[in-house]
């Protein structure tokens, strides 16, 4: 008896063992992900920008003595070409029309390799994949070119156009929808549903974890665009936020303490967009459709 | 309601032919069930009726009309799926008036059908439920009251009870087949459960390796299989097949053992089948040694050995029998069926 206590004891504890072992490495990951941020926000809250300078290296720099919120006041009083809260408002409108197009586009092309009766359908896959490993960069003179030609230049078009179909979420919705039961999509076309309804009724309400993750990758892809839209925007006009901090960043001097503000106020919707979108992201209620 | 004709139908599937040539007629108003192993072709031939499968070959009409290149929605039927396919984000009565509201029907006209079918099928008090909110039971139940609000021509039914437990099973075959009885739309069911097939059915269609092997009502392929394949396919216990050939005014087994034959027998036999109900214990029957006895209250199942071929015998009384007793087993001489070397019935 007490053998078999003593057996069963033992892999009850290098279980917590392995738990430990666990818990101390999702601690220091959590810390080394989070403590960078953690340090923006207190820099940000640091009225002497030569102070935030001196405390980088040091514990200093995840503590503030007189925390202020001037940094704030003085980014919201932005005097640059535009207010800093147009600047806001153009990224919103950016991430807003890319993200909503996005989700149509990428969710429909996906739908149709995975489902439609496509030629050639299996050629299409293989470049999209194909297309998928080119980075943004190499392709984005040509595609200044391609832009700047269609008399796009400074404008919301070509910060938002050449974004909204992508192979990586084309892809994404494609694995998504082809895991669905085959029955569904049958039982709609017997129903009635044409491919477009089915579509939009059946399958895009079935796919909110798709949707999420789509949304969440795609809205930070787009919130932390900084090459293109420089490139693309010659006046403050249709400029994000991204472009907008740069400002602070002079010739002369870095103006360090609103850089960080201003830092943090950017973070602030994507963060509210993270949030709202996230608790989509493990949660499916596809399993209550088929049985077994 | 309608007819349903198959005229000579063919799938292949590349070079691989899976449908060989099939023709059946299902009248208007009938149950016809098409049941086979695993593989046979049974629910592509039902997905071809559907329109869910290309024809590669021969016609399919429902009533008069030609559907070979008519798409699913214009067919005019309704499909029950195995895994009841529901959509999980609608309601119940969202579910069953999808349809409806395709067609363009008015709000309270897809209501009032959607409240009918539920009565019919006792789904009332789920109406506002989503699927996931349902028992098995329940969500076939909707899968079917789907199909009954469009009042097609032609129900189809794809394994439907094949997700369900044993007692469940029973309870949905039953209220299936009253459905058919009350509506008396043209139905075409899909089983690989001979049980199913038999107490369901107006007509069975046999198939194996996507060949008809024979189209009947379930008591004449029961009593006069036409060859050795639906012989063991339908009967549970399936029948006994004894091997040997005819002589010595009998049928001699490969082991030596004379069996009865009737006047009428024709000569030629190799394969002696006789079903386990049609075997009486009988000292002057041929011998056989008791192997297991399984009793199950209203019958008793005696599996024996004769010779090395096994057999299984159902009686209808209680009997003091173990294992090792031998045992005279008599064979009912109008019951019994013969084949030959090619399989098919003498």
């Amino acid at each position: 008896m007490s053998d078999l206590a003593l057996s069963s004891r033992k892999p009850a504890a290098s279980l917590n063992g392995y738990r430990i072992v666990q818990s101390i490495s999702v601690f220091v990951i959590a810390l080394v992900v989070i403590s960078p941020l953690f340090m923006l926000f207190i820099a940000s809250l640091k009225d002497d920008r030569f102070q935030i300078l001196a405390d980088m290296g040091s514990f200093r720099a995840f503590w503030v003595d007189n925390p202020t919120f001037n940094n704030f006041r003085e980014v919201g009083n932005f005097a640059g070409e535009l207010a800093f809260g147009r600047y806001l408002g153009n990224s919103l409108f950016i991430l807003g029309s890319t993200v909503s197009l996005g989700l149509v586009i990428n969710s429909m092309a996906g739908f149709i390799l995975a489902w439609g009766s496509l030629p050639g359908r299996a050629l299409i896959l293989s470049v999209i994949i194909a297309l998928y490993v080119i980075p943004q960069e190499s392709i984005i003179m040509p595609l200044l070119i391609i832009v700047s030609r269609a008399g796009l230049s400074d404008t919301f078009t070509a910060q938002i156009l050449p974004f909204v179909a992508s192979p990586l979420y084309t892809f994404l919705f494609y694995q998504f929808f082809a895991q669905l039961p085959k029955e569904l999509y049958e039982a709609a076309s017997i129903d009635g549903a044409s491919i477009f309804r089915t579509w939009w009724s059946i399958f895009m309400p079935l796919s909110l974890p798709a949707l999420a993750t789509v949304s969440i990758l795609m809205g930070i892809e787009t919130w932390n665009q900084y090459l293109w839209p420089i490139l693309i925007t010659q006046t403050d006009y249709a400029r994000p936020i991204s472009v907008a901090i740069a400002t602070f960043f002079g010739q002369d001097s870095i103006y360090w303490d609103r850089a960080m503000a201003a830092s943090v106020m950017m973070m602030i919707p994507i963060l509210v967009f993270y949030l709202a979108f996230q608790r989509w992201f493990i949660s499916s209620f596809v399993g209550s459709a088929v049985k077994g | 309601m309608a007819s349903v004709s198959i005229d000579n139908v063919a799938k292949f599937y590349g070079n691989h032919q899976v449908i060989h040539g099939i023709d059946i007629d299902i009248a208007d108003g009938e149950f016809v069930t098409l049941v086979g192993p695993s593989g046979c072709g049974k629910s592509t031939l039902l997905r071809m009726i559907a329109g869910l499968e290309e024809i590669s070959d021969g016609d399919i009409r429902i009533g008069d009309r030609l559907v070979n290149d008519v798409p699913p929605k214009e067919r005019d039927i309704a499909m029950v799926f195995q895994n009841y396919a529901l959509y999980p984000h609608m309601t119940v009565a969202q579910n069953m008036g999808f349809a409806l509201k395709l067609k363009g029907e008015s709000r309270s006209a897809i209501d009032a059908r959607v409240r009918e079918a539920a009565a019919i099928l006792a789904l009332e008090p789920y109406l506002d439920r989503l699927p996931k909110q349902l028992s098995g039971g329940q969500r076939q139940r909707v899968a079917m009251g789907r199909a009954i609000v469009r009042s097609p021509q032609v129900f189809l039914f794809d394994e439907p009870l094949s997700n369900l437990d044993a007692k469940l099973r029973v309870q949905m075959r039953a209220e299936i087949k009253d459905l058919h009885q009350r509506l008396g739309t043209t139905t075409v069911y899909v089983t690989h459960d001979q049980i199913e097939a038999m107490t369901m059915a107006d007509r069975i269609v046999v198939m194996k390796g996507g060949v008809v092997e024979q189209v009947g009502r379930p008591l004449e392929l029961y009593d006069r299989p036409n060859n050795l394949f639906v012989a063991t396919f339908i009967g549970s216990p399936a029948m006994n097949l004894l091997k040997g050939k005819t002589g010595n005014g009998g049928f001699v087994t490969e082991d030596g053992a004379l069996l009865p034959l009737p006047a009428t027998a024709k000569a030629g036999a190799v394969t002696y089948g006789i079903r386990p109900e049609h075997l009486m214990l009988d000292e002057t029957g041929f011998r056989a040694e008791v192997v297991v006895i399984e009793p199950t209250g209203a019958e008793t199942q005696v599996l024996a050995k004769c010779g090395r071929q096994t057999l299984v015998a159902v009686l209808r009384e209680r009997v003091d029998l173990k294992p090792g007793d031998r045992i005279g087993l008599k064979p009912d001489l109008a019951a019994i069926h013969l084949f030959g070397e090619d399989g098919r019935r003498l």
